[in-house]
């Protein structure tokens, strides 16, 4: 049995590695100039032909895939981390309104500045994110101790991110500046417009909480069992608790910092994945949601780009239309089990 | 003094800085059995979950052996002391094997793999406490039963010296029940594993405890060997039982006083 389990999970392993693979050389070829694989693959090997091809692929479309795939993950791993700490299958970094909270921060500290015409840096930007969610983070975690009610707690923090959005709007609409139209556009989750700075911050903020959450596996599994047995097993609830707040926060401002609120893929892509993988097992479901999200918003991104081409979606009208149905999908499932 | 493996000194339990229960003062010799009776709502779970360094000490020491349990280190503890409580453990696709499994959380590395000699002790606890025909289901769809058998061999499989169990008994037939009392008493015989459990059934605890502890009202109302708490009506009026209103039901009314008394 042992062996059998070992292979599923190799399995998806590899399915979900070949579908990463797949949907970023798509991504990379396909837009609004399509380039053929082998051209591609010239230009990366140093032997471009045109200018203007180089550019495209160099400047605009592997920084975009990059960033799609580094934050896909985050936010399928947000979204795990978020469903493990409240034990609700339905918790993500959207519906209990940490992505609103720490858009309201950014979009804050931008009207602020360019009102003084400072140029924010994506340090700053990702700082004032990681306040905000955790701003949220503070209002659904008191929530939580009044609400033991898992449908009651999203609405808690659906209602939290609607006053965060709203405030957003309200100082959208007062700042007037030229700039506007690139936070609006900003505001409702965009993946375009990704420079290779933007690339190198993420990469590193996220690979380290990467590796930070997956040395938190085993008490994580143990937490699983609820908090009696998990303490009995000597966790130190408070400190995993703590962590887990913090890390799920880091993760879902540096989402919001670069690409603004991204619905649903925090809730989806774990889902999907625990579907496939079979298992609840941390030590697993860790790199697996990371990748089922990068491969999620991946295809998101792709759809975003080309459905109505050459206008480009917002990622979360993909993402709403592919992910909202999971949810639908797990709450009518429960249904029958009750809580 | 006697070399006692567990005792609090005293101990004073409660919820919120709320005082419930001040003064209990047990002590236990390795291998000795203690159980927990009162009536409903007494505070048999908050005594336990409190010696289990579950709930925060509103004043008092649990000791086992020399050390306070306060001091010791979480994965110690974990290793020296296991415990089944009666909440409901909401698990998805683990199977009952997974959680059997868990059990040997203290002993694995940073990353929690099984080694073979832990996946040898698993093996060995699910055959020992009777759980082999279930081990392969998924945790979510057994009956509570066989969850509390479950969680049962998951307490054996931490490989404690001392096992914390809040009506360990309560979803068991009766069965199973009394193959897990003779698995309490071997694995004392063998191992000196010394059980603290609250019970509901009087004539159990009657039989297979070393000490009782009566719990009622602020204080632990009696402890002593059951020999000193099954004796003249004190059962009767530990749970409040008015012997007047059984005078017309005879047969309650023998069933009330064999429970009551020691030797029956």
């Amino acid at each position: 049995m042992q062996k059998s389990r070992k292979r599923r999970y190799i399995t998806v392993f590899i399915l979900l590695g070949i579908g990463t693979l797949l949907f970023f050389i798509l991504n990379i070829c396909i837009g609004s100039v399509s380039i053929a694989l082998p051209d591609a693959v010239k230009v990366f090997a140093g032997q471009g032909s045109s200018e203007t091809i180089t550019r495209i692929l160099w400047d605009i479309r592997l920084p975009r895939a990059v960033s799609v795939l580094i934050l896909g993950g985050a936010l399928s791993l947000a979204g795990y981390l978020l469903q493990t700490f409240f034990n609700n299958p339905i918790a993500g970094p959207f519906v209990l309104g940490i992505s609103s909270g720490a858009k309201m921060a950014v979009a804050l500290v931008m009207v602020f500045f360019m009102g003084k015409s400072i140029k924010v840096t994506s340090a700053a930007m990702i700082f004032a994110a990681f306040i905000g969610a955790m701003l949220s983070m503070g209002f659904v975690l008191l929530m939580s101790h009044k609400v033991d009610n898992m449908s009651m707690l999203v609405v808690s923090g659906v209602m939290i991110g609607y006053i965060c959005s709203a405030i957003t709007e309200l100082v959208v609409t007062f700042a007037e500046d030229a700039d506007i139209v690139n936070l609006h556009n900003w505001s409702r989750g965009s993946f375009s417009g990704m420079t290779w700075e933007n690339v190198k911050v993420m990469a590193v903020i996220v690979s380290i909480t990467f590796i930070a959450v997956f040395f938190m596996s085993k008490p994580l599994g143990a937490y699983q069992l609820g908090d009696v047995y998990a303490q009995n097993a000597g966790v130190n609830i408070r400190r995993l608790r703590v962590c887990l707040v913090i890390f799920s926060s880091i993760l879902s401002a540096c989402i919001v910092a670069f690409a603004g609120p991204i619905s649903f893929v925090g809730i989806a892509a774990p889902h999907l994945v625990k579907k496939f993988i079979h298992t609840t097992e941390p030590i697993w479901m860790i790199p697996a949601c990371f990748l089922g999200g990068s491969v999620f918003c991946l295809l998101c991104d792709l759809l975003a780009k080309t459905l109505l081409a050459p206008t480009e979606l917002s990622i979360s009208t993909v993402t709403a239309i592919l992910g909202a149905p999971v949810v639908l999908w797990i709450i009518k499932k429960r249904k029958g089990t009750g809580k | 003094m006697k070399n006692f493996y567990f005792s609090t000194k005293k101990l004073c339990v409660g919820y919120d800085n709320k005082p419930l229960i001040k003064d209990v003062e047990i002590a236990l010799l390795k291998g000795e059995i203690l159980s927990l009776i009162g009536p409903n709502g007494a505070g048999k779970s908050t005594v336990l979950k409190s010696i289990a360094g579950q709930l925060q000490l509103l004043g008092g020491v649990v000791y086992l052996g020399k050390h306070s349990i306060s001091e010791m280190k979480a994965n110690e503890l974990a290793k020296k002391m296991s415990v089944v409580f009666t909440e409901k453990v909401k698990v998805e696709l683990k199977t009952c094997r997974d959680i059997v499994a868990t059990g040997r959380y203290p002993y694995t590395g940073r990353f929690g793999i099984l080694s073979k000699e832990d996946e040898r002790i698993v093996d060995e606890v699910i055959e020992l406490t009777q759980i082999t025909d279930i081990c392969g289901k998924d945790f979510d769809k057994i009956s509570d039963g066989q969850k509390q058998r479950v969680m049962l061999a998951r307490a054996v499989c931490q490989e404690p010296e001392i096992v914390i169990l809040d009506e360990p008994t309560s979803y068991l037939d009766i069965k199973y029940k009394l193959d897990f009392l003779s698995l309490l008493e071997e694995m004392r015989e063998k191992k000196g594993l010394t059980v603290i459990m609250s019970l509901h059934e009087l004539e159990l605890a009657k039989i297979v405890s070393d000490k009782i502890l009566c719990l009622k009202g602020e204080y632990a109302a009696r402890y002593g060997t059951p020999k000193e708490v099954f004796e003249s009506d004190f059962i009767e009026r530990l749970f409040e039982i008015d012997r007047d209103s059984f005078l017309e039901n005879k047969k309650l009314l023998t069933y009330v006083t064999q429970i009551g008394k020691w030797e029956s």
